[in-house]
């Protein structure tokens, strides 16, 4: 156990390697990859990565799968737009009601995840169908056409992504923050978070032992799907318009951010650290490599791809037995 | 076995009724649709879907998924498509996109049947690394200028209206039917995804079956590509994006139980008709298609959640009447016990 626990926290420090590798890789190719101003203002690109893939890691240790997040994150956006242009919402009560849709719409496909027992590949990615097919449809209801989406925001909306602590620091990064804690604190210091952990080890077990297990599972897709939200809001205060298809090709970016970051895919284990850490290598990876490298950002999704099937099969080949024998063979004969 | 065999069967007759009643009601409202070319137009449009389709039920079948067939169907499209235009034999084109296809579905096959790895997991994996491949092979160029030769095939028609592809494409998921349902190497996929621990100890070798069920998820997917290729006449750099969401959706509107072991490839290639039909039948209903993606999701949730809660009504009606049967005497329990498997 105690072998377990080692490996897991060098994991942590493993990824905190490579994103200092990174760094100096990128650095090094490259100086004005490490001049504060463009470093920080990239991380615009992937924070809603790294937003969202924290509350997936909760899904995940309960053993399920959300890819409907990346949708949601256009759903919100598109509302944000409708309702403050065609519905003369107020900006902010347009912003509060997206994550209200959102944490509905995460509530749905866990109700039929938790309570009426449906894989939870299926129905996300029925609800991945679904709630991009209602972005649509929203889009639909505003004056503005589809594919230009819809611009113009008051410049106290715009301010929550242009924001800068001690003119350096940008708030994204500070939202960032302040959301790993609270992750980190709900995941690892509350019964919530250990009942969370149960409940992806043995579900039975969790539910004999007095836990709802159907709300934990519930609760946790509605968290991914409020991140989602928040990412929206995020994202479309940076770049000024509300657009419907937004974040639609973030999964594959989301899943290898939570695998990457230690997660058991079958439940019972995983971190929030580790899944910032690992959100953040891809998001400098993502940066760096265009920028350093010259490489087309439309590649992007090779390295992406690789990283999560390097780290899956590592995984899997270090957990065979064979290679445990192997191994202490190989120490014996030292 | 006998059980299951019925069940089985009513599955796809109900996805096949649903289809009739769809395509009824539709025509209620508008009796154009169907005409006998719009109901054709309906089969012939949803060939690609269909071998998708039915490559993705025996990844599901063995209680495994494959999203990788999109990328694989774009990547593999890329490859015959420019080696077609640049004028090669059409046969060493065809063959080396089914070899690409199996190649794929090997890897696959691999880190799922050898490795362990999720599937879920891995075969997102491989749909990055050949979604970027796309752009590496395309430098994001559309692929066109196929021979007019190869395009002109996609339309023409053999029974009635029906297209050269889409006939020969029934044909093969009628065969492989058959071969999977009267053979025995053909009924190993149903049992590994069934029980794979009561597989092994009945000597099915569950390893080779879960990699010959992705090699032939990754070959259909080539053929699939091919066809694409022909009916579109370019690929572009995000040719079949989604179209594994897609896949797997007609697969379970076909009937198929995501946990393996349940359903059958006629359900598969009735549930791609439906799926590429949704969008045909919003315009004949004066929608406009911007609700296909709507009326995808609705029916995908309706039908496996109300499969879920058929089969935990099922489940617990058969736990009920074993607890009266024990109740009532001991003879009774004795030979409802063989229930229990």
């Amino acid at each position: 156990m105690n072998k377990i626990k080692k490996t897991f926290l060098n994991w942590e420090m493993f990824l905190l390697g490579i994103l200092i590798l990174e760094f100096v890789v990128f650095g090094a190719k490259n100086a004005k990859f490490l001049m504060p101003r463009v470093l920080l203002a990239s991380v615009n690109d992937f924070i809603a990565i790294c937003f969202i893939a924290l509350f997936v890691t909760f899904v995940m240790i309960t053993g399920g799968i959300d890819i409907q997040a990346a949708s949601i994150v256009g759903f919100t956006s598109i509302i944000i737009g409708v309702g403050w242009q065609d519905g003369g919402m107020n900006i902010w009560t347009a912003a509060i009601l997206a994550i209200i849709v959102s944490a509905v719409c995460g509530a749905l496909s866990g109700f039929f995840i938790a309570y009426c027992g449906v894989q939870a590949m299926v129905v996300t990615l029925g609800g991945s169908f679904l709630y991009a097919g209602f972005a649509l449809l929203v889009s639909n209801l505003s004056a503005t056409e589809a594919y230009q989406g819809i611009s113009g925001f008051p410049d106290d909306f715009k301010v929550i992504s242009k924001f800068k602590l001690f003119d350096v620091i940008p708030s994204q990064l500070l939202a960032f923050a302040v959301l790993v804690v609270i992750a980190y604190i709900l995941l690892h210091k509350t019964k919530y978070g250990r009942s969370i952990f149960l409940v992806g080890i043995n579900q039975e077990a969790a539910e004999y032992s007095g836990i709802n297990t159907r709300l934990v599972i519930l609760s946790t897709y509605v968290l991914s799907a409020v991140s989602a939200a928040l990412a929206g809001i995020m994202l479309t205060s940076y770049l000024g318009t509300a657009k419907s298809d937004l974040g639609a090709n973030l999964t594959l970016n989301i899943i290898t951010a939570v695998v990457l970051g230690g997660t058991l895919s079958t439940g019972g284990k995983g971190s929030v650290i580790g899944t910032a850490l690992a959100s953040l290598v891809i998001g400098i990876l993502r940066f760096g490599l265009p920028l350093c490298f010259k490489v087309n950002t439309q590649y992007l999704d090779i390295p992406v791809g690789v990283l999560l099937l390097v780290v899956v099969i590592g995984r899997a080949i270090v957990s065979r037995p064979e290679t445990a024998v192997f191994f202490k063979k190989l120490q014996k004969e030292t | 076995m006998k059980y299951i065999k019925k069940l089985t069967k009513a599955r796809e007759a109900s996805s096949f009724l649903f289809l009739v009643v769809l395509f009824a009601i539709v025509g209620c409202i508008n009796i154009n649709f169907l005409a006998p070319s719009s109901i054709a137009a309906c089969f012939n449009d949803s060939v690609v879907f269909t071998l998708l389709a039915v490559g993705m039920a025996f990844a599901i079948f063995i209680g495994e998924i494959d999203v990788s067939v999109g990328a694989n169907l774009g990547f593999t499209a890329s490859v015959v498509g420019s080696l077609l235009r640049d004028g090669h034999n059409w046969v060493f084109c065809f063959a080396v996109g089914i070899l690409i296809g199996a190649v794929i579905g090997l890897i696959n096959g691999w880190g799922v049947a050898v490795l362990n790895i999720p599937s879920l997991i891995f075969t997102l994996g491989t749909n990055g690394v050949l979604r970027g491949l796309i752009y590496v092979y395309t430098d994001g160029a559309w692929v066109e200028n196929l021979p007019a030769s190869f395009t002109a095939f996609a339309s023409k028609p053999l029974i009635g209206d029906l297209t050269v592809f889409y006939t020969v494409a029934l044909a093969a998921v009628i065969v492989i039917h058959i071969l999977l349902t009267r053979t025995k190497r053909g009924k190993y996929f149903i049992a590994v995804g069934d029980n794979v621990n009561g597989a092994i100890l009945v000597g099915i070798p569950t390893m080779w079956t879960k990699i010959g069920a992705y090699v032939l998820c990754g070959i259909f997917a080539a053929i699939a590509s091919i066809l694409y290729a022909s009916r579109i006449g370019f690929i572009t750099a995000i040719a079949g994006n989604g179209y594994e969401m897609k896949a797997i959706a007609a697969c379970v509107i076909g009937g198929i139980s995501l946990s393996g072991g349940l359903g059958s490839v006629i359900g598969a290639s009735i549930g791609a008709v439906i799926m590429s039909s949704v969008s045909r039948i919003l315009v004949f209903m004066g929608f406009s298609s911007d609700y296909d993606n709507t009326i995808t999701g609705v029916m995908l949730i309706t039908i496996v959640v109300l499969d879920a809660l058929m089969q935990r009504h099922a489940a617990e009606r058969i736990r009920r009447e074993r607890l009266r049967a024990r109740a009532s005497g001991t003879a009774g329990a004795s030979t409802e016990g063989g229930e229990q498997a």
